[in-house]
């Protein structure tokens, strides 16, 4: 009588990654995902779309990195009297945004984890050494405790992004307990990260091309904060 | 009371033309399988000008009283386009108005079938003090009774077809004269001696030979004054055969909350789109369906789940291949929407309930709503409010168009199967409706509603097993409103999130 449900139109740009390291997840590759990355990252795109779509793909990230979460069984009486042997979310967050572009991604997290702790952590380039130093970091008391969503739109070699998991293992906070989340990855950045993080989780949307020379992801979508703040 | 479904409200009794007006709500006008049960009544009344024939119209909406909705449709809207040779004649008061060819007949048939046949119509607006047609349109719809006036509502075959009843207003030559000097006068400000003029030239002679001699195809003729006897007759024939239509319907009529089947359909069975039931949508279940769950949190969740079931319907657009350069000058083919009207619709209050999610995830396209609301003692949907998206209201654009129609759960099924009913009334196709709901009951109207209308898709973030009759809060059995309620469900969902 009914014909099954069709599936959604695939993306046709398939991960540029095969097979992917276990820890890392993407979203679902569908042809409504790749309509929203063709938006950002289309130069044209205006800075109010720009924000818009955005925030969307940072809300389905969020989304997604919180189902690796723990849940416990829990009951539940409803209005209507039955009941209902349901999940409970168990165990504490909080958010740590890498300055200045992960800060971009706190309004995607607090919609979908409303009041949700924010811990900042601020890292540059040391023009003497080249490497990532931290400049900057404040966390929550009990960050020991809690699990934590880091979040830095863009993972290109992955050196800030290692950075800030090596003060977050610093201040207490177990390997496995922190999320990556991201928009956009390198291949090469992942490797990296992944090889030295193996128990981390890492979400995210897409993974692209890889690099240039100047270390920017290609096709990439340009500076991610100044896109979202600056222009 | 009357009641339209585009404001303003009329005055009671002096029922507007060309707009539809509702009084309790319209019943569905469709069966179980999902077509239609039955045409609309169409009333064509003709008769000279200022024989009265607006006045016997409007005396049958009000001697009807509580009737589901009516429009009055004038002929005077279908007057042609006029040549630029034509309107300066029209404005030299040189154009003959009451020649049959003056009218666009086939617009006016086409107008009439559609209205008929339960589709929307945009008639034509026309402006007497530019004497030409505008370029905008009035979008009806809905009309259960349909009253066609003008001098020439008898005078075209393909008109006097479509109607059920046809009336004649016969009125004597000077007081329809008298009338039309009065009126002419005091709302168009025109002279005595051009009003006789016109008069002489071309209304005496159109009414000799076109309007008059279409008497012969009326049913009944209705004196132009002192009416009240004739209007309390043709009031009661149309009550009786209106009563006998909906008698011998009934038994077909789609009541799907008659009908709850505990026999648990499977949710391929009925084509359901069902989210994957993350760990964290169940948690969001939970704390939906927990009656203890604050207002607050409820509210909160409610935005959560709605951003998350629309982004997954979402998917179900179609999209095309699009090339874009990225920043740094780099070319990414990647893909773009590629539907050419994208638009919402909610079925209230609980539909209501999916706004803010739609809004998160579609900020630009336009939202419509319906008020459907089940009638106390049976249960019965009542259409009472139609408010939809300017591309649907036209035909030429609503087979292009997508829309995602929002309620909070499929329960009985009897207000999503109305809207359905609604844009497809309104030529949307079926397989571009995308229902979006939290909540489907199995065992509840959805096996109906799949039925009538397999190739709609149906996204919901979750599924219950069963309907259980019930009774609203703290009224006693048998006195108080019947109602399904899902089990384990969450309750009354508008309540909840407005109350």
């Amino acid at each position: 009588m009914t014909t099954p449900v069709a599936p959604p139109q695939p993306a046709t740009n398939q991960s540029q990654m095969n097979p992917l390291p276990p820890s890392v997840f993407t979203l679902p590759q569908t042809a409504q995902l790749e309509a929203l990355y063709t938006i950002i990252r289309s130069k044209d795109t205006s800075r109010g779309d720009f924000l818009f779509y955005s925030d969307r793909i940072i809300r389905l990230l969020v989304e997604e990195g919180l189902n690796h979460l723990p849940v416990v069984k829990k009951v539940v009486e409803t209005p209507t009297g039955a009941t209902y042997q349901g999940v409970g979310f168990e165990g504490k967050i909080c958010g740590v945004s890498i300055l200045r572009a992960g800060e971009a991604m706190e309004a995607g997290l607090r919609e979908v984890c409303r009041s949700v702790r924010i811990g900042k952590i601020l890292i540059q380039r040391d023009e003497e050494t080249a490497l990532p130093k931290l400049f900057y970091s404040k966390f929550p008391q009990d960050i020991a405790s809690r699990y934590v969503l880091l979040l830095d739109p863009m993972l290109a070699t992955g050196g800030s992004a290692m950075k800030a998991v090596e003060v977050l293992i610093e201040h207490g906070v177990p390997e496995d307990r922190i999320i990556f989340i991201n928009l956009i990855s390198s291949p090469e950045g992942l490797r990296t990260f992944c090889t030295k993080y193996p128990q981390l989780k890492v979400i995210t949307g897409w993974i692209d091309l890889g690099l240039n020379d100047k270390a920017y992801i290609i096709p990439g979508l340009g500076d991610f904060g100044e896109r979202r703040y600056c222009e | 009371m009357l009641k339209m479904f585009t404001s303003p409200r009329p005055e009671l009794g002096q029922a507007k033309k060309n707009t539809v007006l509702v009084s309790h709500g319209r019943p569905p006008w469709y069966g179980e399988d999902g077509h239609r049960i039955s045409d609309s009544y169409v009333i064509g009344i003709a008769g000279g000008s200022g024989s009265g024939k607006t006045h016997v119209a409007r005396q049958i909406v009000k001697a009807l009283g509580s009737i589901p909705s009516v429009v009055i449709l004038s002929q005077d809207s279908f007057y042609k386009k006029h040549t630029p040779e034509q309107l300066v004649l029209a404005h030299a008061s040189a154009f003959d108005f009451d020649h049959p060819d003056s009218i666009d007949m086939p617009l006016f048939a086409e107008c009439l079938s559609q209205l008929k046949s339960c589709q929307q119509a945009n008639i034509p607006v026309y402006s007497f003090k530019t004497h030409q047609r505008e370029d905008e349109g009035r979008y009806l719809y809905g009309a259960t009774i349909i009253i066609t006036e003008g001098i020439m509502a008898l005078q075209d075959p393909g008109l006097r077809e479509l109607y059920d009843l046809k009336l004649f207003v016969q009125c004597d030559s000077d007081l329809m004269l008298a009338r039309r000097l009065k009126r002419d006068v005091a709302e168009r400000g025109r002279t005595v001696n051009g009003i006789l003029e016109q008069y002489l030239r071309y209304v005496k002679p159109a009414y000799d030979n076109f309007v008059l001699p279409s008497q012969r195809h009326a049913d009944i003729i209705v004196p132009g004054s002192n009416n009240a006897v004739a209007i309390d007759i043709i009031s009661t024939h149309i009550r009786r055969q209106l009563q006998e239509r909906s008698n011998s319907f009934r038994p077909k009529m789609a009541m799907p909350h008659l009908f709850p089947s505990i026999s648990g359909k499977t949710v391929q069975d009925l084509n359901l789109t069902v989210l994957p039931q993350t760990p964290q949508l169940q948690g969001i279940f939970t704390i939906l369906r927990s009656r203890t769950t604050s207002r607050q949190d409820f509210i909160f969740f409610v935005d959560r789940l709605s951003t998350v079931v629309m982004e997954h319907a979402l998917r179900y657009l179609p999209f095309a291949p699009y090339t874009v350069t990225t920043p740094l000058e780099l070319p990414f083919t990647g893909k773009v929407m590629d539907a050419k009207y994208v638009c919402g619709v909610s079925i209230l209050r609980s539909g209501g309930a999916l706004e803010r999610g739609f809004r998160r995830v579609l900020h630009d396209v336009p939202m419509g709503s319906l008020l459907v609301q089940s009638n106390d003692h049976d249960g019965e949907p009542l259409l009472l409010h139609v408010m939809l998206p300017v591309c649907l209201r036209d035909r030429r654009t609503s087979g292009d168009a997508y829309v995602f129609l929002l309620d909070a759960q499929i329960g009985t099924g009897a207000a999503a199967f109305m809207a359905v009913r609604i844009l497809l009334d309104h030529g949307v196709k079926p397989e571009h409706i995308i229902f979006v709901t939290f909540l489907v009951a199995k065992g509840g109207g959805i096996s109906v509603l799949r039925r009538a209308f397999p190739q709609i898709k149906i996204v919901t973030a979750g599924v219950d097993d069963i309907m259980e009759e019930g009774w609203l809060d703290g009224l006693e059995e048998g006195e108080g409103r019947q109602v399904w309620a899902m089990m384990p469900g969450f309750g009354q969902m508008g309540d909840r999130y407005y109350l």
